[in-house]
């Protein structure tokens, strides 16, 4: 045993220089953290005692929550002044809120350990030349599942073809996808499709529709784009499926623990959702879709582009650190390669270039695995992150009421988009952004 | 040189005042000075700058602010009183029985024992259109084959929300009206008897002017309550959807938290609170003209 205990502090000692520090190099240091908490984060978590022992130094973890409560804390924490803490976890659709509170990590971190990120992921955390993150190995973009035995079926396939005039196949567009889903819709008991239908969730999915529609968000100066033809077209989509009763009623209702949960009771047909849902549906004891489960890249708009609206956790140091150095080690060891191969090997994608390659490597021999990051490989390639405003959760609230008002028909979609596109111009007014 | 010394009663209330400044006081200025300015929670120094009554002129000509006071002062007006007619059936009832009686009280307030963020979950199920247990019942015992979207129609949702409401703080009501019911004095009803006066006679001009009081209390208790109507909205509908279910609370709530903009909620707070004073006088005046009609004076 004791031979063990000194062979693995040996291996931690070892994994701890690997990651770029020296041993005893923060001695006495204490990093405070607020972290993002979950079942799904603690794997990592579990590492932080080797950098202590690699390092000497110790983590003082004073909040877990989930995003949502961690974005009220740190608006808080900047409010009064608070913001001693060191590390914190920080997820890109939120970053540009905390302009002041977290330091570039640009000169913090070797430059070699920032060339080893996914180009696209090191851009997205770069905020007004400022490298305010370190990814995560849980990068998040959305792809299809399905149901795989509905294009089995030699007498829906006969129907669909002769309804609508092409083959029953799994959708590569998002036109194929509205009229799959109200083909296979059957209401109250089977639902051809759903969507998160309230706050940021709604206009994220909005969002990377217009951008597969050719359209823009907005425009270079954050001036509102979305009241656009494209735009317009993309709210259709989603009114037309709510109009047709292809989704369920209360699909406005839903934020992802309820789209997950659907799917995963066997009543929905089609369903863009995120890679950490994998392995949730295809668990035999979690859920029915299990064994007839597909996964397919994300659907392309009318504009050839796939939908792609992406987002990853990551690690920020603050601002007000008495330890710069050392929290930017920390940062560092739980981005690091073997951080990275921990955390996806439960499912979560990588945002490590290497490790993407070890994963890929890792899936072959396992058919499912192996479908499953093809498709999200496939969907990351042209992915993109929502506009670098410290202002898009703001101009989400603002919006979101608007997108539901069309849906439930209480607004026609150009009234709807020009009311939200109003608002939204008169808030970044006032906020001085033009 | 003769000490300073305090008179005896400022050292008395001297705690007093420093626990009341530091816990009422400075908050409900600096608030107050705070809506006068675009402070923002992400943007520290914002709350030095002085912009006048904007944020106040900015709330008072919002529709969607007023749409809230509105459904707000609907949902006050709608609850109260349901919960105030099934209080008050509950209490009669409660009130004759003999036997086990206390076991009956208690276990009318068992829902007043739950957080509201575990009845707004637990309320969220039950009204789920897909796996909720309302439209599944129905569904089974073939009263209709659709989901119907308890939370997402617009009547449905304030429905679902009052029942909410109503199932959590009726008992309120009850447990008030039935200390009015013990503290009625018996000789008026055998007098009404004797008279010759029906029960519902008796109930109607002996029982229900001495319930007044206990009612206005309970009203008023209730009115501060449904007022400040917050956690069970926000987990059932989050005041959607597209503002269906909107009230001032989540309103404000989202405006302080998530858009990060204090200043402009804390003046949306300010007027909102004329909507508490507004009732809380009303109830306490209507209290005291039912306490004045009885006879036990101002």
């Amino acid at each position: 045993m004791t031979k063990f205990t000194n062979g693995a502090s040996i291996a931690v000692l070892a994994l701890g220089l690997a990651s770029g520090a020296q041993a005893g190099q923060f001695d006495g240091v204490t990093i405070d953290a607020k972290l993002i908490g979950g079942q799904q984060y603690e794997a990592l978590y579990a590492r932080i005692p080797e950098w202590e022992a690699a390092t000497g130094a110790k983590v003082n973890i004073i909040s877990k929550k989930n995003h949502f409560e961690l974005d009220k804390e740190f608006k808080s924490d900047i409010a009064a002044g608070t913001t001693g803490w060191c590390v914190g976890s920080n997820h890109s659709s939120f970053a540009a809120q905390y302009p002041s509170l977290y330091t570039d990590l640009n000169g913090l971190i070797a430059q070699d350990s920032i060339d080893g990120f996914v180009g696209a992921n090191i851009a997205a955390a770069t905020l007004g030349g400022r490298l305010v993150m370190l990814p995560r190995a849980q990068f998040d973009v959305s792809a299809l599942y399905y149901q795989k035995d509905l294009y089995t079926d030699e007498a829906k396939s006969t129907a669909f073809k002769a309804e609508y005039g092409y083959d029953l196949t799994v959708p590569e567009t998002w036109a194929q996808v509205k009229d799959q889903a109200i083909f296979f819709a059957d209401g109250p008991n089977f639902y051809g499709t759903q969507y998160a239908g309230k706050d940021e969730a709604i206009v994220g999915r909005y969002y990377e529709m217009v951008v597969a529609e050719g359209g823009k968000f907005f425009n270079d100066d954050f001036s509102p784009a979305f009241d656009s033809a494209e735009g317009k077209q993309a709210l259709q989509w989603f009114v037309d499926l709510y109009d047709a009763k292809a989704v369920p009623a209360g699909t406005t209702n839903y934020l992802w623990d309820d789209l997950g949960n659907g799917f995963a009771s066997g009543t929905i047909a089609l369903n863009l959702d995120w890679p950490g849902w994998a392995g949730f549906f295809s668990d035999p004891s979690a859920s029915k879709v299990a064994g007839n489960l597909g996964v397919a890249p994300a659907p392309k708009g009318s504009a050839g582009v796939r939908t792609g609206w992406s987002g990853f956790h990551g690690f920020s140091v603050t601002e007000q650190c008495d330890d710069k150095a050392a929290a930017a080690s920390l940062v560092d060891f739980l981005t690091n390669e073997d951080s990275q191969k921990i955390e996806s090997a439960a499912g979560p994608l990588p945002t490590r270039t290497a490790v993407w390659d070890y994963v890929t490597e890792d899936a072959k021999g396992d058919a499912f695995r192996t479908e499953v990051l093809a498709a999200f490989k496939e969907t990351a390639k042209t992915a993109f992150a929502v506009p670098a405003t410290p202002l898009w959760i703001e101009a989400t609230n603002l919006i979101y009421p608007e997108l539901q008002a069309a849906i439930l028909s209480d607004k026609t979609v150009d009234e709807a988009l020009a009311d939200a596109a109003e608002a939204v111009d008169e808030m970044m007014r006032e906020e001085g952004v033009y | 040189m003769k000490r300073f010394k305090m008179p005896p009663w400022l050292v008395l209330l001297l705690p007093a005042i420093i626990i009341l400044s530091a816990v009422v006081l400075i908050p409900l200025v600096l608030s107050l000075y705070s809506s006068f300015t675009p402070y923002k929670l992400t943007r520290p120094e914002s709350l030095y700058k002085w912009i006048g009554t904007f944020n106040y002129e900015k709330a008072l000509g919002d529709t969607k602010f007023w749409a809230a006071f509105g459904r707000t002062i609907l949902l006050l007006t709608i609850a109260l009183n349901l919960e105030m007619l099934c209080g008050l059936g509950l209490a009669l009832m409660v009130s004759k029985v003999t036997r086990g009686q206390r076991a009956l009280r208690t276990a009318m307030m068992f829902p007043m024992m739950f957080s509201p963020i575990l009845v707004g979950f637990q309320f969220k199920f039950i009204f789920n259109d897909n796996v909720g247990l309302v439209n599944n019942a129905l569904q089974s015992l073939g009263i209709t084959d659709m989901a119907i979207p308890w939370l997402v129609d617009g009547k449905l949702a304030m429905f679902a929300i009052i029942f909410a409401e109503m199932w959590t703080s009726t008992s309120v009501f009850a447990i008030l009206i039935l200390a009015g019911l013990f503290a009625i004095p018996q000789d008026p009803l055998e007098a009404a008897k004797v008279d010759g006066c029906t029960p519902i006679q008796s109930f109607r001009f002996v029982t229900l002017p001495f319930l007044m009081p206990f009612i206005y209390i309970a009203m008023a208790i209730r009115s501060l309550d449904v007022a400040r109507a917050y956690d069970i909205v926000q987990i059932m509908t989050n005041g959607g959807p597209a503002r269906r279910t909107e009230l001032l609370w989540t309103l404000i709530g989202r405006t302080g938290y998530v858009d990060a903009k204090m200043g402009y909620a804390n003046a949306m707070g300010y007027i909102s609170i004329f909507l508490a004073i507004f009732f809380t006088i009303y109830f306490f005046r209507k209290l005291t003209a039912a306490r004045a009609e009885l006879g036990m004076g101002v």
